[in-house]
């Protein structure tokens, strides 16, 4: 478990696991032992983004058929607030409840208790490590531009 | 009258440390105010129907003052939902935003149809809703505060009156009377902290019925809030505003999950409001008086906003790019809902409106009138 790629996000090493896959929304997507089963959560890149997680809420309950980008739910931390996509076409099954009543568990262990949901999909458009460092690698410069941009806005 | 105000402070689900803060602050600042009780409770939307929170808020008699992070309206009548009626108490704090616009939302009021309101008995109280995203910081609160004891000492005095010089006065309001110290104390939820100890200074004691504020017993002293520790699951569910509801039955016919029922007189209600769906707000959508709330859904207007279309003040010219009218996303979300539950999609089959009013107010201005020619363009 200890194998993992790093994203240089400035001075911040964002670390990602290679057990599992990544959504381009910035979730991993790891697969269950058996079945198309899979759990998510957020990313390094995203919790970095969002630092302090305040608070989660989903508006739809399991399970729930969901198409890719549909809302689901919608996150405030002390960095940002934003409405939260389903990462892929499939049945979402389970939320993880704990995290309503202590969204925390999301920065103190992203890959592993701070897991989000569970969802059963083919997961055709989920992408290896090695594709999502990639993908993070385009949309870095957009990110950065993106956050210069409103914090240059609200000053 | 040196009645008790009592001061609830609904808790926001959020753990923003900004918002706990403010929280905190104000019941820090409260304890230090005279004639009020203060109690905390978490989420009011999302307290159990009989859970510690709603049953201690049953308890509480006499003016009510709820300070939570929910639109007043939404507040207010998940209160009356829950059967803890009261007058709507007239809030003077507005929210620094809409302080320069006089929004009086009396168009919506002043069209003469009978309101559910209007056919029940009149509630023997005040509840005045503060919305804790009005301000940012506490001393804008404490001043609205003690502008309601005020008022609610100058009231509670006149409608009592009124009751005792037409030679009715109730029960309660004799033993209100008779007893002003113990009005509360029948609940045990009132007991007195132990940790603060009985003192002799609480309540109404004789030598406070003056309502100077001349230090008799030095500083008051503050007494512990009340805490409720429910810690309540979250909740999705309609809260019908009865001042605007003219028991249509529109939402009744609409809604496919059962929902919604008629009471003893008749009248509509939330029967069953577990079985929503979460996040769907199609009911709100088609009911033509605008009177049913999600206190938790994003748009303004669905979640109890003051006024009954917010924004009416901007050009909404997402229509002019192609999104749905609001029985049209009604219907693709009671669809959805559908189809999530393995039933089938019904489209606009069943249970549309029948009686979707014209919604004109005033003489066309020239904005309408652009609008108009937009509308006749075909984009």
């Amino acid at each position: 478990m200890s194998e993992e790629l790093v994203f240089m996000m400035g001075q911040f090493a964002a670390r990602f696991p290679v057990d599992r896959r990544y959504a381009k929304n910035h979730m991993w997507a790891k697969p269950a032992a058996e079945g198309d089963r899979f759990r998510f959560g957020f990313a390094a890149y995203a919790v970095r983004l969002l630092q302090d997680v305040y608070f989660l809420e989903w508006s739809v309950d399991a399970p729930a058929p969901l198409r890719e980008k549909q809302a689901i739910g919608a996150i405030e931390s002390s960095k940002a607030e934003s409405e939260l996509y389903a990462p892929m076409s499939g049945r979402l099954v389970e939320f993880n409840e704990n995290l309503l009543s202590d969204p925390s568990g999301i920065n103190v262990d992203p890959y592993g208790e701070g897991w989000l949901f569970a969802m059963e999909g083919p997961g055709e458009g989920l992408l290896s490590p090695e594709d999502y460092l990639v993908h993070l690698a385009a949309s870095w410069a957009i990110a950065e531009r993106t956050i210069k941009g409103q914090i240059n806005e609200s000053e | 009258m040196a009645k008790k105000l009592t001061v609830v402070i609904s808790q926001g689900q959020s753990a923003n440390p900004i918002k706990r803060k403010l929280e905190e602050d104000l019941v820090g600042a409260l304890l230090f105010e005279r004639g009020l009780e203060v109690t905390v409770i978490p989420h009011l939307y999302d307290l159990a129907p009989d859970g510690t929170g709603m049953l201690c808020l049953q308890s509480i008699a006499g003016d009510m003052v709820v300070l939570s992070w929910l639109f007043p309206r939404a507040a207010h009548w998940t209160l009356d939902r829950n059967g803890i009626r009261g007058r709507v108490g007239k809030i003077l704090l507005e929210s620094a935003s809409e302080e320069d616009e006089d929004d009086e939302d009396e168009a919506a009021e002043d069209e003469d149809k009978p309101r559910v309101a209007d056919s029940l008995p009149p509630p023997n109280r005040t509840i005045y809703c503060l919305d804790l995203r009005a301000r940012n910081e506490v001393e804008p609160f404490v001043a609205e505060i003690r502008r309601i004891v005020a008022e609610a000492s100058v009231q509670t005095v006149g409608i009592d009156l009124m009751g005792w010089i037409q030679g009715s006065p109730k029960p309660e309001q004799l033993d209100r009377y008779l007893h002003p110290a113990e009005t509360n104390v029948a609940s045990p939820f009132f007991e007195p902290p132990a940790d603060v100890g009985p003192s002799p200074a609480t309540d109404a004691s004789p030598a406070e019925e003056t309502g100077d504020e001349s230090p008799t017993n030095g500083a008051p002293l503050p007494a512990a809030p009340l805490r409720i520790d429910e810690a309540p699951n979250r909740r999705w569910y309609p809260v019908i505003d009865y001042s605007r509801c003219t028991n249509c039955l529109e939402c009744l016919d609409f809604c496919l999950f059962g929902v919604y029922g008629v009471g003893g007189s008749e009248t509509i209600l939330v029967e069953q409001p577990d079985n929503c769906r979460k996040g769907c707000p199609a009911c709100s959508r088609v009911c033509p008086e605008n009177a049913i709330i999600f206190p938790q859904h994003k748009t303004p207007a669905i979640a109890g906003s003051p006024d009954g279309n917010a924004g009416a003040l901007k050009i909404d010219l997402s229509k002019l790019f192609g999104a749905p009218d609001a029985l049209e996303v009604a219907v693709l979300e009671r669809d959805v809902e559908l189809v999530a539950v393995g039933r089938d999609a019904v489209g606009a089959s069943v249970g549309i409106p029948k009686r979707q009013p014209e919604k004109h107010r005033g003489p066309k201005d020239e904005l309408d009138s652009l609008m108009d020619q937009l509308d006749s363009l075909d984009l």
